[in-house]
């Protein structure tokens, strides 16, 4: 089943068209990756598909859904959540304190007690391996601690489907493949995920499907493989010698 | 969730509010009559300070449209004064005031910053300028006469009202909505990204905490018995509270109301004693206050806690100290 469509999408910042054209698919249960150079316009369809930017042409869709002209509040609550590049917590809040907010706002439907809202949040915080940092604040977590506390609080929303925007840029080797075993892991429960990555390792190492935007024009997509040795790509990433 | 979260974590304010809103009440029965009267302009800037921080404090969106707010309630209540009892007037007051601030919100929220300070202001002075107008065209007069009421009755109102802003801004703390308003604050984009409704809940609590100031201006106007735009809607309704909470501090409930009664008591003292300079003195007060004390005197006062605290645990560790190697040398 196709969970994110998204259909010959366009863009313009005044003159400069970031998004053209842009057409691809999202299946159930995949981990897309999405690459490209800095200002290939990878973060404006990011926004574009979460909301926060007004789709000007083309459509989305979320489960066969027309999300297209839906605020971001509302695609949230339709089961779409995302990270951010630069991590936007909540810092005056503790970390449980981030994660019960999206719990209670992504699922408005449900009235959950004190008892359950605080196991709830405990076990998604447990998933993302942070259930030791629940009462810390945001400012004193480490970088790592930061991009697993925005997943946790993206997952409290009800998620079906996670667009994690760079959310292993500034990790250490080791850190790097903790995070990659965690997004495995969350695929294998089901989880839909779209990733803008610069980080090859990590691209190559989860994603089922590679897309590569340049220019704000899709210019290939396939399996790692494909992607690895495609020329076209790498005349992008290598120069056009290569 | 909110009744159990306010009962495990807030049970010396469960005390607290009960027992200042019972002593306000007794206030006027043993003081001094001028203090009793001082404490109608304390409660009336505590009102417009809780609601302002209702709403500015956890979003930072600062509104300067106070004044406007409480003006509305003013005219509401100097219109109708002779043909409805002033309880009904206060109803009206703030319903008023809360339709204006929903169509100020859906207008102005979604500006930011200094666009949406600007633009608060603006539209007080608006206000202020269409009732100018109207009272000298249409109706061909300056100002209007009001029927007063007794000092115990409008204090008694006044408190009434405080009484609801205090409770009211104390649930919302509490709150889920709370929380969320605090996220907004923090940051709006990953607000919105977690499913909250940001127009929505800003404007609806933006119009809310209006309709308290609406209030308010409704009781006020029986105190003032002659208004006039300028008097109404006065600009200082909108600057006062913005000091008074931030002097105060936005991070707890009590906060505004300790700036609230310090810069009350000084605006009383300074008008008595330097009648042509105290507005001076009280825009360098706000200069310092936004200068020095950005968290207010509710942090300065936990900083100094927590100095003493150090203090005093590094005293006790030199006196162990001490002892013990008077201990060893007897030995």
């Amino acid at each position: 089943m196709t969970m994110l469509e998204v259909s010959r999408v366009s863009h313009r910042f005044g003159g400069l068209k970031a998004v053209d054209n842009a057409s691809f698919g999202v299946e159930q249960g995949e981990i897309v990756g999405l690459i490209g150079p800095n200002g290939a316009g990878k973060t404006t369809i990011f926004n574009l598909i979460s909301g926060a930017l007004e789709v000007q042409e083309g459509s989305i869709t979320l489960r066969g859904e027309d999300i297209t002209r839906l605020r971001p509040d509302q695609i949230s609550r339709r089961g779409l959540a995302r990270t951010f590049q630069s991590p936007k917590l909540f810092t005056g809040m503790s970390a449980f304190e981030n994660v019960r907010l999206a719990l209670i706002y992504g699922n408005p439907e449900r009235r959950f007690s004190h008892e359950e809202a605080e196991r709830e949040v405990n076990r998604l915080m447990a998933t993302m391996g942070i259930l030791s940092d629940r009462n810390k604040r945001v400012r004193d977590l480490p970088l790592a601690g930061r991009r697993y506390l925005e997943i946790a609080r993206a997952l409290a929303t009800n998620a079906e489907m996670l667009m994690l925007d760079e959310s292993m840029a500034g990790l250490t080797s080791r850190e790097l493949k903790q995070i990659m075993g965690r997004i495995t892991d969350l695929r294998n429960r089901g989880m839909t995920i779209l990733m803008i990555e610069h980080v090859m390792e990590a691209i190559m190492g989860v994603c089922d499907r590679i897309i590569v935007f340049h220019f704000g024009t899709k210019i290939s997509e396939g399996t790692p493989a494909e992607i690895a040795v495609d020329p076209v790509v790498r005349a992008v990433y290598l120069g056009a010698d290569s | 969730m909110l009744i159990s979260t306010i009962l495990r974590e807030e049970k010396p304010a469960l005390v607290a509010i009960p027992v200042s809103i019972v002593a306000l009440a007794f206030a006027p029965s043993v003081v001094p009559e001028s203090i009793g009267i001082s404490l109608i302009t304390v409660l009336m800037f505590a009102i417009l300070a809780l609601s302002w921080t209702m709403f500015s404090g956890p979003t930072g969106f600062v509104s300067l449209a106070t004044a406007g707010l409480f003006g509305v309630g003013v005219y509401v209540s100097a219109i109708l004064r002779d043909f409805l009892p002033i309880e009904v007037l206060i109803l009206i007051g703030g319903a008023v005031a809360s339709l204006l601030a929903l169509a100020i919100g859906m207008l102005t929220l979604r500006l930011k910053g200094v666009y949406f300070i600007l633009f608060t202001f603006g539209v007080a002075s608006l206000i202020r300028s269409s009732v100018a107008w109207w009272e000298t065209n249409v109706n061909g007069t300056v100002g209007r006469h009001v029927s007063g009421a007794s000092n115990e009755v409008i204090y008694l109102l006044l408190l009434i009202i405080f009484a609801v802003a205090l409770v009211g801004g104390f649930l919302l703390r509490h709150s889920s909505p709370g929380l969320a308003l605090q996220a907004i604050g923090e940051n709006q984009e990953a607000a919105e990204h977690i499913g909250v409704n940001i127009t929505k809940l800003k404007v609806l609590t933006f119009a809310a905490s209006s309709a308290l100031m609406g209030m308010t201006g409704a009781v006020m106007a029986t105190r003032f018995r002659y208004v006039d735009p300028s008097i109404a809607f006065n600009p200082l309704f909108s600057f006062l509270p913005v000091v008074m909470a931030i002097l105060g501090g936005l991070s707890r409930l009590y906060g505004p109301l300790i700036g609230v009664t310090i810069l009350v008591v000084l605006q009383e003292f300074l008008i008595r004693e330097y009648p042509y300079v105290y507005l001076l003195i009280f825009g360098l007060t706000l200069v310092a206050v936004v200068l020095w004390l950005p968290g207010g005197l509710v942090e300065l006062t936990q900083r100094l806690y927590i100095r003493l605290k150090i203090q005093w645990i590094k005293m006790r560790m030199r006196i162990t100290r001490f002892r013990r190697i008077r201990q060893a040398d007897r030995r």
